[in-house]
């Protein structure tokens, strides 16, 4: 497949966490503004690229038995860098994203990128296959945090949009209203990509 | 803390803020196992063990190996290395005295180490500054409170199995509305402990 | 043989190579990330307890020596000064002692002139949610202000909270305990 390829089936084909149903954990949580769900998706992005490439330049080296613990133990390390970076020059998002941040060694995401693609594939299409997957992933936390924080919280971006009046949602930005919000979203992916095989099929025959 | 203390630390960890279903700890195995009642039942046993075991053995790294050396730092990495040899070690044992248990329990075994929930009970064991025996119960009562969600969930998609609902939203996206009302019927448990 | 060897060999080189790198970083962003620590958990404390300061408390912030711990190694004391044209009018501190459960920290601010708190601030506790938790209400907190720092604070003094003394008293020895560092290192926090 071309680079190009590699690097758009992240935006849809397997979008996580809509079409490869994994990193559920912190879409969940970290979705209850757009700003905290972009920066939880950045975050991973940039692990996802960094423990891909590295993965992809020591697959050869890796003896097949001990994958696992070599991957988890790269994951791991740029997730701690990413730790550090954050609380010295994002310390409010650090915050904001608390325990998620760590929890990103476990996001089955990356692990997953790392034992499907980067370990049988080359450096440069593995960046892009980390790139793919980890913008798809953010922007499905950005938007659904867009939808949260805008019900829930009447704000977009931080901002207020709706009039004085206007009694927002609450249930949307805490425990339940994601599960439900999550559930509406994938609901609706799932309509559309349907709708679109539909299409496909019809188009071939 | 005196035994009504303790008695109102476990229910809090088990129903008012369910690791699974308040902390969004632990959701992709929920999603994906809890659609029949015997393996819920089978992963609720693992974690329960896993998470116990991990609880008490990262405090002890924390305390006894992270702190003194001023690397605590390496928190996150040398918690994940633990659970995943634990992981492993269980594996090994079990798959050498609990032969049956350990086909029962299958590929959940491995996944536990991706679990969330495992390393974020780890994680705010050490957070909240517990004690060695705090550390013991809230591992115990968060893993029982996973479990519960995730035998209550089966149970509920067991029944969803035979209902005819539009294609959309087979599968994984009603699981979530679901879970999402059973959040809300436990958060009304917030009641109990007062005041939050 | 030659597999495990092989195994063990790349397990101890990655997880060397990780150890080196994550050193490096930690060593890089050490000081970005105490300043960060400091501005954002605890400027709001400091902005709480003074008040009417022309210059950045965080920024001109003193470090003081105020002994050693048990291992020899020197314990600083961070002092941050409120100024006026120039000259250091209060000081905001922190200062800590047990509570019920664990100990409790609090950020106070004294005004050198009149010797009198200028606010108080609960920075950290862990105490019982409903009971001992409830330091943090302003209720509490601000019954400190204004309150002498050259005489030992009581509990009688201040807003008590009823079913948790233990709580308050910690509190209250924490204010006095700062008392004793005010008076032995004043000179230091005026520079």
């Amino acid at each position: 497949m071309s680079i190009t390829r590699e690097f758009t089936k992240g935006l849809w084909e397997i979008l996580p966490p809509f079409r490869l149903v994994l990193g559920l954990c912190p879409t969940l949580a970290v979705t209850t503004s757009a700003e905290n769900g972009m920066g939880m998706g950045l975050a991973t992005t940039f692990v996802l690229v960094c423990s891909n490439l590295l993965v992809s330049l020591l697959r050869k080296i890796i003896p097949s038995k001990v994958r696992i613990a070599a991957y988890v133990v790269i994951i791991a390390s740029f997730v701690v860098i990413v730790e550090l970076m954050m609380q010295a020059y994002a310390f409010p998002l650090y915050q904001a994203l608390g325990i998620f941040i760590p929890l990103i060694v476990v996001n089955c995401i990356i692990l997953g990128r790392a034992e499907a693609f980067a370990g049988k594939n080359g450096p440069v299409a593995s960046i892009a296959d980390g790139l793919g997957v980890g913008i798809g992933f953010t922007i499905s936390l950005a938007v659904l945090g867009a939808f949260r924080e805008l019900i829930g919280s009447g704000t977009v971006w931080g901002n207020s949009v709706f009039w004085e009046s206007f009694e927002p949602f609450t249930f949307m930005v805490r425990a339940p209203g994601a599960f439900v919000a999550l559930g509406l979203f994938l609901a609706a992916i799932n309509l559309i990509s349907s709708k679109l095989d539909d299409r496909k099929r019809r188009a071939q025959s | 803390m005196s035994f009504g203390d303790y008695m109102l630390f476990i229910v809090s960890a088990i129903l008012v803020n369910n690791i699974l279903l308040a902390k969004f700890l632990g959701n992709c195995p929920f999603l994906g196992v809890s659609k029949r009642m015997d393996t819920a039942t089978g992963m609720s046993m693992a974690v329960i063990f896993v998470m116990v075991m991990a609880g008490m053995i990262t405090w002890l790294v924390q305390y006894y190996i992270l702190v003194p050396l001023n690397i605590e730092y390496l928190q996150t990495i040398a918690f994940i290395l633990v659970i995943a040899a634990l992981v492993q070690l269980v594996e090994i044992v079990m798959a050498k005295s609990l032969p049956a248990l350990y086909r029962a329990l299958g590929i959940f075994l491995p996944l536990i180490t991706t679990n969330c929930a495992v390393l974020g009970v780890a994680i705010i064991n050490i957070n909240e500054e517990f004690d060695f025996v705090d550390t013991l119960v809230f591992s115990l009562a968060s893993a029982v409170g996973y479990s519960l969600a995730l035998i209550l969930f089966a149970g509920i998609r067991e029944r969803f199995m035979l209902t005819k609902m539009p294609k959309a939203f087979q599968g994984t996206s009603i699981g979530l509305v679901v879970a999402g009302f059973l959040a809300l019927a436990f958060s009304g448990f917030s009641g109990l402990v007062g005041g939050h | 043989m030659r597999d495990i060897i092989k195994m063990l060999v790349v397990l101890t080189v990655i997880c060397t190579a990780s150890g080196f790198s994550l050193a490096l970083v930690h060593d890089v962003t050490r000081e970005p990330i105490e300043y960060s620590r400091l501005k954002f958990v605890k400027e709001p404390a400091v902005k709480a307890v003074l008040s009417g300061y022309q210059n950045d408390p965080i920024k001109d912030r003193l470090s003081i020596p105020v002994g050693t711990d048990k291992k020899g190694k020197p314990v600083k004391l961070i002092v941050f000064p409120a100024k006026k044209d120039g000259k250091t009018f209060a000081v905001a501190f922190e200062s800590s002692s047990a509570g019920y459960h664990g100990d409790v920290g609090v950020m106070l601010g004294v005004d050198l002139n009149s010797k009198k708190l200028t606010g108080l601030s609960i920075v950290s506790h862990t105490e019982t949610p409903g009971l001992g938790a409830r330091i943090i209400e302003p209720n509490f907190t601000d019954s400190f202000k204004g309150k002498p720092m050259d005489k030992e604070l009581g509990v009688g003094d201040i807003n008590a909270l009823s079913g948790a003394t233990v709580s308050t008293k910690g509190v209250v020895a924490a204010v006095n305990k700062a008392q004793a560092t005010l008076d032995k290192y004043r000179d230091k926090m005026v520079q």
